[in-house]
């Protein structure tokens, strides 16, 4: 049962075909994660209990529904709980989130002192079983927890063995459950939830954008990873005429630019309409580097008041699409053109 | 000064700068009539690398380009660590970049790197710079007594097997054998250290010439990149050197370039009779610091040298740049400048009135510690000539000599030294400083006289 302050971990031995070998490294791996700093410092949030499994060696989580699930106002099944890790990685700059669920799928928002969002988006469509009961159901949550719970059996070295997830949420004031099974061995967590806040709403809308591109995240991957870090600010220069698509930064040593001709092979849209200049704080769009890493095109838009979207398409394990967008404001210091 | 480098020239370009990087941590542009030179020197001044690339490495090399007007071409340095991330991850280098091309630009202060990639991708770099004078070492291969030419593989290999962590390797030449080990300081742990001494016949060498039986100690991690540079062209390296104390010089020769390292050596007992230096010996002989050392062997110090002019008398000061000082030493250099060469010194040395009787220290342990705290190195100065008065020294904030001290801190070993006794911290006896003719405080000074002292 759940105690207020301190953390419970419970095991309850099997006497089925459990695999002893695969539980003696599923237990090295949780008491791993415990230790990590993160889930001590929330131990009077969590909860992690596990049970060898007797009845179904192989997979004791049925991705239907189960009996006991009426109370439940979102239910949300995978068969491999990387599909859903991978994305949230890649927003984890920050440790809190805002989770909202509709009927279209799972928004998943991380801030950063009211300059910067980013939002991944996980359509019910990728999930196995993606039942909601309500129009909207939102929660805020410890994203660092949550990450260290669905990776909770670590990278999956096995070809062929994954980690399923069940997520389910009860309400409003009730924690968010999860059950993880890999091998048969399941462990159950629950995360408490807090009191969603409101999300920034940066009125990016497409009537407003002056500039956009999409581009091959390769060539922009290098050029992220080239950057001069001891310069503040990233300035992007987007134009329809010379030097079309261009990255600048100011460091110690001098400047340096990354220019993108609107006809490279890497250039997949280019429709600028109007010559504008604006710098970014480095530090808020250095986090964007991971949604790079896991994309494969990105596009870049502005808007006439300098505002940036950038927006990832990433391919998770089996082909699917999902996304992830960045909104970031402008540095003041420097007026648009 | 523009240029252009096209395709798998751009990673050896990058190679020579992470070479280069290894050493020191400016990087200084010299461009000449016979190509671009990019040298640096590291902060001990105890290694100097240098590579140039002839006209022909280029798809494109002008020292005027159209608009400049012509003059002499700016040299200039440059910040290692704002040139290294240019050429930092040479895979991508060779798989992205197409052409390079640099260029120096005096309206603007800057050194212009531009990369033009696939799919149209342009990267320029404005990087700013220092105006200096060159650098430029003096070292007359050709009055060396020993030279060995091997090629790139075998002395990888031969690396390969000292520790990556191993700074100092001793490698030890007589007729009959080539000895390579490295050095330890007696003080160490002998529990601790890993001895490891590798031996060679004559006949693994492309080029084997022995004319004095030596045994020199240099910095092995100084030399890395240039072994490493070598390796990947497959390139032959000619090593010469002569008795320790003297620097050694390593060096390669592609067509379009040509590539040096020259570093000092450790100097070891300068009157020990050949046979206590028999390389089978494990560990070389150190001298006790106290002494004022005296080469007493008439054959290392002139061979050296190269002028055979008789030196200016009195006038021991590098003269300004410009006017050529009558019977010196002059080195061909870009800016016509006169260049230091150590010769000169140590001819003088032998003129000098004998220097007064210094505290000598007995105990080989105690020989030892200060022996490793000053290095002892002789050799050759490596700073860049400067003018009389130490406002006219360009290239060196670093004014902790004072303003009557030479400011090259021309350092022995590792140790940074001020050539003021005032300037000592520590307690020794001062020696007598020949060049100078004064005392000089040991603790912080010079131990073998020949050391450039650069006024």
């Amino acid at each position: 049962m759940v105690t207020e302050n301190k953390p419970v971990l419970v095991l309850s031995g099997g006497q089925g075909e459990a695999n002893r070998t695969d539980s003696f490294k599923w237990l090295l791996k949780t008491i791993t994660a415990l230790s990590r700093g993160s889930l001590s410092t929330e131990c009077s949030l969590f909860l992690c209990e596990t049970s060898l499994s007797a009845q179904c060696p192989k997979m004791p989580l049925s991705t239907h529904s189960q009996p006991g699930d009426e109370h439940y106002v979102l239910v949300a099944t995978l068969d491999n709980v990387r599909n859903l890790s991978n994305i949230l990685k890649a927003i984890t700059f920050k440790d809190h989130a805002i989770f909202n669920a509709t009927q279209n799928g799972l928004k998943v928002t991380v801030e950063d002192s009211k300059c910067l969002q980013a939002n991944a988006f996980i359509q019910a469509d990728i999930f196995q079983e993606f039942v909601i009961k309500e129009d909207s159901v939102g929660f805020q949550i410890n994203l660092t927890v949550l990450l260290d719970c669905l990776t909770i059996f670590g990278g999956s070295t096995v070809p062929g063995v994954t980690t399923a997830l069940r997520m389910c949420y009860s309400g409003y004031g009730f924690p968010l459950t999860l059950f993880l099974e890999e091998g048969g061995v399941v462990t159950v967590c629950k995360i408490n939830t807090q009191e969603p806040e409101e999300p920034i709403d940066f009125d990016f809308c497409s009537t407003n954008v002056t500039n956009k591109v999409i581009l091959q995240s390769d060539s922009l991957r290098e050029a992220f990873s080239e950057l001069d870090m001891t310069s503040e600010v990233l300035q992007i220069t987007m134009s329809p005429s010379q030097p079309f698509f261009r990255l600048s930064t100011f460091g110690n040593s001098g400047n340096a630019h990354y220019d993108y001709p609107k006809d490279s092979d890497m250039m997949e849209l280019f429709q600028c309409t109007k010559t504008q200049t604006n710098r970014y704080k480095m530090s808020l769009l250095k986090p964007s580097t991971k949604a790079l890493a896991l994309s494969c095109k990105v596009s870049v838009r502005t808007d006439s008041r300098g505002f940036l979207s950038l927006q990832y398409l990433v391919r998770n394990d089996d082909g699917q699409i999902c996304f992830v967008e960045y909104f970031c404001s402008p540095d003041e210091e420097v007026d648009e053109e | 000064m523009k240029c252009a480098i096209e395709g798998s020239n751009v990673k050896a370009f990058g190679k020579a700068v992470h070479a280069l990087s290894r050493i020191g941590e400016d990087l200084w542009l010299d461009p000449l009539e016979k190509g671009l030179a990019l040298r640096a020197v590291n902060s001990a001044h105890s290694a100097y690398a240098c590579f140039l690339f002839s006209p022909l490495f280029f798809q494109l090399y002008s020292l005027h380009p159209g608009t400049q007007s012509p003059g002499t071409p700016i040299k200039c340095k440059l910040a290692m660590k704002s040139v290294l991330p240019l050429f930092r991850c040479l895979a991508t280098i060779e798989r992205n970049v197409d052409r390079c091309e640099i260029s120096i630009s005096t309206e603007e202060s800057r050194v212009i790197c531009q990369f033009y990639c696939r799919h149209g991708i342009t990267k320029t770099h404005n990087l700013s710079y220092q105006e200096s004078e060159a650098l430029q070492a003096v070292f007359p291969t050709n009055l060396c007594p020993n030279v060995l030419k091997a090629q790139a593989k075998l002395l990888g290999d031969i690396v390969r097997h000292f520790p990556a962590s191993q700074e100092e390797i001793t490698l030890a030449v007589s007729p009959v054998r080539v000895i390579l080990k490295n050095y330890y300081e007696e003080e160490s742990d002998r529990a601790k250290v890993m001895y490891t001494e590798m031996s060679l016949h004559p006949d693994e060498f492309d080029y084997f010439q022995v004319g004095v039986d030596s045994h020199i100690t240099f910095c092995l991690k100084e030399l890395r990149g240039l072994l490493s540079f070598a390796e990947s062209h497959s390139l032959p390296v000619r090593v010469h050197f002569g008795s320790s104390g003297k620097p050694v010089s390593f060096s390669l020769d592609d067509m379009p370039l040509t590539a040096t390292v020259v570093l000092a050596t450790l100097d070891e007992d300068a009157s020990a009779p050949p046979s206590q230096t028999a390389p089978s010996q494990i560990g070389p002989v150190h001298r006790c610091v106290g002494a004022p050392s005296v080469p007493t062997s008439p054959r290392g110090t002139l061979e050296c040298g190269g002028g055979e002019k008789e030196p200016e008398e009195e006038n021991l000061h590098v003269a300004p740049q410009g006017g050529p000082v009558p019977g010196e030493e002059r080195v061909l250099s870009s800016q016509a400048s006169p260049v230091f060469s150590p010769a000169l010194y140590l001819r003088k040395l032998l003129e000098l009135p004998k220097p007064p009787p210094a505290a000598i220290v007995t105990a080989p342990g105690a020989a030892r510690s200060s022996h490793t705290q000053h290095g002892g190195r002789g050799g050759v100065c490596l700073a860049p000539p400067h003018g009389t008065s130490p406002d006219a020294c360009t290239d060196y904030a670093d004014r902790a000599h004072g303003d009557r001290a030479c400011l090259c801190h021309v350092q022995d070993g590792r140790q940074l030294y001020a050539s003021h006794p005032s300037y000592c911290q520590g307690s020794r006896a001062p020696v007598w400083c020949p060049v100078r003719a004064e005392p000089r405080c040991q603790s912080v000074g010079v131990t073998q006289p020949g050391m450039c002292q650069r006024h």
